[in-house]
């Protein structure tokens, strides 16, 4: 057994990405404000949970007008666990908005966006929009009145748009009207196009994180000698 | 001028590099293109118009207003709905047809012919409606909504979509 953790030691790397990931420096915080720097791990941790709970809604969903409803509420009334299941994943997109979005105003707040890290900040924005297109795709998928009925307002909010907005709209729709090419686009949209867009967004992401280290946290001074307090310029 | 063969010359390497990147580019330009087109396809869609035919005119009277009822076939991607319709058909001479919504454009009960006051009567709030549609009495915001109509080979064909008072 030792041998082998051993030959996996040195094929895999292990204590070199363990030591990257889990031994690395990281500010001193006190207080309260230690835990805003849970906030991208707990990130993290919800969108983990979205791409379990996805993963098992689908199999038990079908994306068309005639169905869609249907293998929901099949879902919910007849699978084991299903309305749990399907809980967790529609109060983890909830969660995920509120995660991400407190996450990016403590980097906002903090100056940490600031050099070096404004690369980390424009990779975060991109994933900012692929967790609100997340958002807006689910939420049509159970094909409910109240499903059809806010799609149809952002799709008309999209339609706004100076000159383009009508074929944004459009193109959203899969055609004139909202129906069955609809479902099918958020569908695809949702499982396949955002998912493969944020891994590879997180993987620049969190690669970032580690490597340039995370920021320290602003600071307040008064004497004038440390005017570059909190601008994020080393002293 | 001696000759520098590292100068303005295609090496092997430079070759290569410059065929990868281009061949590269073609076949991502294709795969865009493809890709692209399918995705926007919805943009230039033509739209599909779905008359309905009401049958030979000939079987229409002058000034008498019919409730007509109908099936409308539509088109939903792969699958087709169908719904029943209907429509309140007004002719003069046969040959210009209104097709009225048969929905009161109040709260949107269904109005009826009277022969007696040559009128379209709501029940729900007692509105009144003239042969042209136009509102003679009650609480209706505007006229009866349309159907576009057409006569083609002595059928009467309308398009079950509302549009404003022409
Ligand atoms: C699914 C969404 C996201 C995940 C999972 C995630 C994950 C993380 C994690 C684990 C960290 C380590 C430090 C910390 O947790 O505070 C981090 C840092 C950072 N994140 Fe995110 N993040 C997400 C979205 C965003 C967004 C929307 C932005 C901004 C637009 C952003 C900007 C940053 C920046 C600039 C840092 C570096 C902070 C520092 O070094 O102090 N992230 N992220
Ligand atoms: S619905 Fe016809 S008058 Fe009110």
């Amino acid at each position: 057994m030792n041998s082998f953790w051993e030959w996996m030691k040195t094929r895999l790397g292990i204590e070199e990405l363990w030591n990257a990931l889990f031994a690395r420096h990281v500010p001193e915080a006190k207080g309260w404000t230690a835990w805003l720097y849970t906030l991208g791990s707990a990130s993290l941790f919800v969108f983990t949970v979205q791409a379990i709970t996805g993963a098992l809604l689908a199999m038990n969903y079908v994306p068309s007008p005639d169905h869609a409803y249907d293998s929901i509420r099949f879902i919910n009334e007849q699978v084991l666990l299903g309305r749990f299941l399907r809980g967790l994943h529609h109060w983890g997109a909830t969660a995920m908005v509120i995660l991400v979005s407190l996450h990016m105003l403590r980097v906002y707040f903090m100056g940490s966006y600031k050099y070096p890290r404004e690369a980390t900040w424009i990779v975060g924005v991109l994933i900012f929009l692929v967790v609100m297109g997340f958002s807006f795709t689910g939420y049509l998928l159970p094909w409910d009145q109240k499903a059809y009925w806010a799609t149809m307002v952002g799709v008309n909010i999209s339609a706004q748009v100076p000159v383009i907005g009508e074929y944004i709209g459009k193109v959203l729709k899969g055609g004139d009207e909202m129906g069955a090419v609809t479902l099918t686009r958020f569908y695809a949209i949702q499982v396949l196009v955002l998912p493969a867009i944020i891994l590879g967004a997180l993987a620049i992401h969190l690669f970032l994180v580690v490597w340039h280290g995370i920021s320290e946290s602003p600071t307040r001074k008064e004497d004038d000698q440390n005017k570059n307090a909190g601008t994020g310029i080393l002293q | 001028m001696a000759y520098d063969p590292t100068e303005n010359e295609i090496t092997r390497r430079s070759f290569l590099s410059r065929a990868i990147v281009g061949i590269g580019g073609l076949i991502g330009a294709v795969f865009t293109g493809i890709g692209g087109g399918y995705f926007l396809s919805p943009l230039w869609h033509k739209k599909k118009e779905s008359w309905v035919d009401l049958g030979l005119v000939k079987d229409f009277r002058e000034g008498v207003p019919v409730k007509v009822d109908f099936t409308v076939r539509k088109r939903d991607a792969w699958s087709t709905i169908e719904s029943r319709s209907s429509a309140w058909i007004v002719t003069a001479n046969l040959k210009e047809f209104i097709a009225f919504d048969p929905k009161c454009t109040h709260l949107g009960c269904p109005y009826r012919w009277s022969d007696d006051k040559k009128q379209f009567l709501c029940p729900c709030h007692t509105a009144t409606f003239g042969i042209d549609g136009k509102v003679v009495s009650g609480p209706p915001p505007r006229p009866l909504d349309r159907y576009p109509t057409k006569v083609v080979g002595g059928h009467l064909l309308i398009l079950p979509q509302k549009t404003a008072e022409a």
